[in-house]
């Protein structure tokens, strides 16, 4: 009980020192006061006694000190006086200090971006309640094996009368034309991705709004359920966070629809693959989102609905499983003619709910495990160098360390005072990793293709990311701090005495071999990833200045999407006839037409064609290519280069004989050594319609610069009806000069029809670019990192060698070596093995470089202004590294380099 | 007055704790009075230094053999006083054994 109090009154003295101090003070006081009073008693005059209690007491602040040791405040103030030591340290030497909050910040940092990306494609935690009782629900062909999605009918049975599962829920993305964004006026309509949920969808996962309320299944009658809850994200930017978008009313595909509520941050939907939903609508209403879809509650067998299960309180996946294939074989007896090998399969719903079918996992948990690998080996690399300095600063301090020794000084206090220079050094660096983490969303926005909807990982920074990142950086110090403590602090009276004959040298050789040896496998290492960044970049120079196939200059691009404003194909036609005739009587146009997709679009189309005597592979007998929905006049408007025959024509009208135009490259791949015009295909089957060939246009880029194939067909919208295409306005100034007008048109024409993807076709080009800028910028930071902890280990090699020699080369320098012969022969060992980091390096970069062969654009992978750029750039940072330490040594003063040690 | 150096060996520091604590064992008493009480025990053959009582004091608190707490003197002024626990009680036992054998044992060898 005691002992309790006693732990009590040395915690409350530990962080209290203040009132101990206090009181510490007062008790002194009072015991003076009381033997002066005593001695005056006895007849002492005044001040002759105060001067004898004072006597007495003994020294005050011996005894004070005695009481802080005794409370151990001594622990906490040798920190602080180690802390201002290592800070005197650091301002003595700001490049070391530099060094290592770099190195180490971006080390750390990259660890936390790395395992950001891994958590999200590992852990993807969904804020859901219990989200590890969450699983998905797919359906699986029991003769095939195919996986595949429940039809709706099936869904309501499983959820109202398997008992299989505590809840069922499912979502879907569907395309929203949203009129009324932020301010109402049409000017703010967008086409965006939705997700087209179940009722009881937020329930089954248990969600809290931000704001608002989430869908209930009782809200509303089905079909009058016209309510739409945001995506965090969509309410923060494109509502601006405003907490009155709740009850307020947008179009969505051209009905109202009420916003009831904002769903938790980082909320993107089921799917971690997939289109990031901006809202959610409930599936009652999908007669009015998905016009023309009538029986699209109605089916059994293959649907269309992401299922998400809650299993039952207690239940395993197992157990689950059992129940719900059990009552997937009733429903196949029940219903013979849809159902008869429809099978049921669960998957964890940490998994992702993606479709199973989809071929994430194992290559990009593969990768994701392998980025985590690199990035702490990079980091281990990093704390072995920074160890090396720290241990070559130690061996400077050698001295200094055998005389505290001697004196008295514990080991663990010297320890301590080295671990806490660590510490302090690397404070910098822990800081400057939090702030490299939070680049990880920046980052993946560059990784991810640039489209008109946001898709990608969405990596967050969760508690996961912050526990490892932590983690990461405790161990970090903890290795390049420690080891160099324990090293310094051994007792080294002895060596140190052996020293002064010089037999030091023999036992320091294996230590220094193998940190050479570590240095030419950094030197290697990013000599590679130099030269690999170095060919990224030069190809991107190159394919920006290479033929796309089409004029890009004064383009403008504006999308509609009139399939969900209901429109029928007669009035569609009607519609997109009319802006051309309007558009194109602009005065600052020159011409203007529909295409669907144009170059360096966001979305793809494709078609098959039959023709006769051509080989395929397809069971159908077709040719697979890719294809746009075009209308009349688009070479020009798009620049291309029609080469033969003639362009699609006014006349090319739903009546007349189906006509196309095709690239060179298809021309050649169907018809290879005739003359294309007037071949025919017969589009989609070998039964389909016949379509002539009427004209061939020069092969053009239309997804990215590493675009195989060329193949392309250009089908006319009049002919073969489309419900999405963007018009193309080719202007005589800048393109965004025209754009009010129009839009004037459009909205002349139907007001609630919102445009999107509104950008010049430079724009959209650069976008294109934006993947392999980003492989660039990858590449060249990862090479510049390479190059910084290489130039690191280098210097803390060279500089150990300069320390650990200081007596040598105070020998050379009094023997009459000349400052230049010493800075030769320093410099020397550290050439020596940087030759050997380039030659390693570069036979490593020739392989690398031919793998990545197929990722360069008109560059040869051996590029030789890459293969002499990146080792000059080596050979400089090298010279850099090694002079500095070198120049130390010649500026040694020949006698005290020989007392040195 | 002669002054008096502080022997600070561990010998000392350990027979300032069983001074304490026998001190204390009578009756509490704050820092100046223990000093005064060990003196006139000792009938001034035992003269602590009387500053290096307090980091002991400290010491025996945290061990948790003796407790303290601010009182008024008699005449009226403000001191910490302190009081032996049960446990004080029972370690200033084992050391006063402890003293006694080892007195005993120095006495055995310096008659012989």
């Amino acid at each position: 009980m005691s002992l309790l109090k006693g732990f009590a009154a040395r915690m409350r003295s530990l962080f209290a020192s203040g009132a101990s101090e206090a009181r510490m003070e007062e008790e002194f006081r009072f015991h003076l006061t009381m033997e002066t009073e005593r001695l005056v008693a006895l007849g002492l005059p005044a001040d002759e006694a105060k001067r004898r209690a004072f006597v007495a007491f003994g020294g005050v602040d011996q005894h004070r000190e005695a009481m802080r040791d005794g409370r151990g405040t001594r622990l906490l103030g040798d920190f602080l006086s180690d802390v201002r030591y290592a800070l005197r340290a650091m301002r003595r030497s700001p490049g070391f200090a530099l060094a290592v909050a770099v190195t180490l910040g971006v080390g750390i940092g990259v660890n936390g971006i790395v395992f950001g990306f891994v958590n999200t494609l590992l852990f993807r935690p969904i804020p859901a309640r219990n989200a590890d009782e969450l699983v998905g629900v797919f359906t699986v062909d029991t003769k095939t094996g195919t996986a595949g999605l429940l039809a709706y009918q099936d869904f309501v049975d499983f959820r109202d009368r398997s008992g299989a599962f505590a809840g069922l829920a499912g979502e879907t993305g569907v395309p929203l034309n949203l009129v009324g964004g932020s301010d109402g006026s049409s000017g703010s309509a967008d086409m965006v991705w939705g997700g087209m949920v179940t009722e009881n969808f937020f329930s089954v996962l248990g969600m809290r709004p931000v704001i608002g309320r989430l869908f209930a299944e009782n809200d509303a009658p089905r079909g009058g359920n016209a309510f739409a809850v945001l995506s965090y994200e969509s309410w923060k930017q494109r509502f601006h966070g405003d907490s009155s978008v709740v009850g307020r009313v947008v179009r969505l595909n051209g009905a109202e629809f009420t916003i009831t509520g904002v769903a938790p941050p980082g909320f993107k939907g089921l799917r971690t693959f997939g289109f990031w939903p901006e809202m959610w609508i409930p599936v009652g209403m999908h007669n009015v989102i998905m016009p023309g879809s009538t029986n699209l509650l109605e089916q059994r067998g293959d649907g269309w609905i992401y299922v998400v299960g809650r299993m039952r309180p207690g239940w395993t996946m197992q157990r689950t499983q059992r129940a719900a294939g059990l009552f997937a074989s009733q429903l196949a007896t029940s219903y013979p003619a849809t159902n008869a090998t429809v099978g049921v399969t669960l998957l964890p719903g940490a998994s992702g709910f993606d479709h199973p079918a989809f071929v994430k996992p194992r290559v990009l948990v593969l990768a994701s495990t392998m980025g985590l690998f690199a990035s702490i080996v990079t980091l281990l690399i990093i704390c072995a160098n920074l160890a090396n300095m720290q241990l070559a600063r130690a061996a400077a301090r050698t001295q200094e360390i055998a005389i505290r020794l001697s004196l008295g000084c514990s080991r663990g206090r010297l320890a301590r005072q080295l671990l806490a220079e660590a510490l302090v050094l690397a404070i910098p660096g822990a800081v400057l990793a939090t702030f490299v983490v939070r680049l990880g969303p920046w980052l993946e926005q560059f990784m991810m293709p640039h489209l008109q909807f946001r898709v990608g990982l969405g990596a967050t920074s969760d508690y996961r990311v912050a526990l490892f990142t932590a983690g990461v950086a405790i161990l970090a110090v903890g290795l390049f701090g420690l080891a160099p403590a324990l090293r310094a602090s051994r007792p080294r009276l002895a060596p140190t005495a052996a020293n002064v004959i010089g037999a030091r040298a023999r036992g320091a050789r294996p230590r220094s071999r193998m940190r050479g040896l570590l240095v030419v496998m950094q030197l290697a290492m990013s000599v590679v990833l130099l030269v690999g960044g170095t060919l990224f970049v030069r190809s991107l120079v190159v394919a920006r200045g290479m033929d796309v196939g089409f004029d890009p200059a004064n383009r403008l691009l504006l999308s509609v999407n009139v399939g969900l404003q209901s429109y029928d194909a007669a009035r569609g036609r009607r519609f997109y006839d009319e802006v051309l005739t309007r558009t194109r009587a602009l005065p600052g146009v020159v011409t203007a037409a529909w295409a669907f997709p144009v170059p360096f679009d966001t979305y793809g189309r494709g078609v098959g064609f039959y023709v006769a005597g051509a080989q395929t592979n397809a069971k159908d007998g077709t040719i697979g290519t890719d294809a746009s929905f075009v209308s009349d006049g688009f070479v020009k408007a798009l620049g291309l280069r029609l080469q033969e025959g003639r362009e699609l024509a006014a006349g090319d009208t739903a009546g007349a004989p189906r006509v196309m135009l095709v690239s060179r490259s298809l021309a050649t791949r169907l018809w290879p050594g005739k003359n294309p015009i007037g071949q025919r295909a017969r589009q989609g089957s070998a039964s389909g319609p016949e379509v002539l060939v009427v004209g061939v246009v020069g092969d053009a880029t239309f997804q990215s610069l590493g675009d195989r194939s060329h193949d392309r067909a250009y089908l006319s919208i009049r002919q073969s009806y489309r419900d999405w295409e963007t018009l193309v306005v080719h202007t005589r100034a800048e393109p965004t000069s025209s754009l009010p007008q129009i839009r004037a048109i459009i909205s002349g024409l139907d007001p609630t029809l919102p445009t999107f993807g509104v950008m010049t076709m430079e724009q959209s080009v650069g976008s294109g670019f934006a993947t392999s800028r980003m492989a660039a910028g990858i590449a060249g930071f990862f090479a510049g990192l390479a190059l910084l902890i290489a130039a690191v280990g280098l210097y803390a090699v060279v500089a150990g060698n300069v320390h650990e020699r200081t007596r040598e080369i105070g020998v050379r320098l009094a023997l009459g070596s000349t400052p230049a012969g010493v800075l030769r022969f320093i410099m020397s060992g550290g050439a020596r093995l940087a030759t050997w980091g380039l030659c390693i390096g570069i036979v490593c970069a020739v392989g690398v470089a031919r793998l990545m062969a197929g990722l360069l654009y008109g560059l040869s992978p051996s590029d030789p202004l890459t293969f002499a750029l990146a080792p000059a750039v080596l050979v400089a940072v090298v010279v850099i590294a090694t002079y500095l330490p070198a120049r130390r040594a010649v500026k040694l003063d020949p006698i005290a380099a020989l007392r040195s040690e | 007055m002669a002054v008096r150096h502080p022997l600070e060996s561990d010998a000392l520091r350990g027979s300032i704790d069983l001074l304490v604590l026998k001190a204390l064992s009578l009756a509490p008493m704050h820092g100046w009075g223990i000093g005064l009480r060990i003196q006139q025990i000792s009938r001034g053959r035992l003269e602590v230094n009387q500053g290096s009582l307090y980091p002991a004091l400290q010491r025996l608190e945290h061990r948790g053999d003796i407790e303290s707490a601010w009182q008024s003197t008699e005449n009226n002024r403000r001191a910490r006083y302190y009081t032996i626990t049960r446990q004080g009680r029972k370690a200033l036992g084992e050391e006063v054994d402890k003293w006694k054998r080892f007195a005993d044992t120095i006495a055995l060898v310096l008659e012989s």
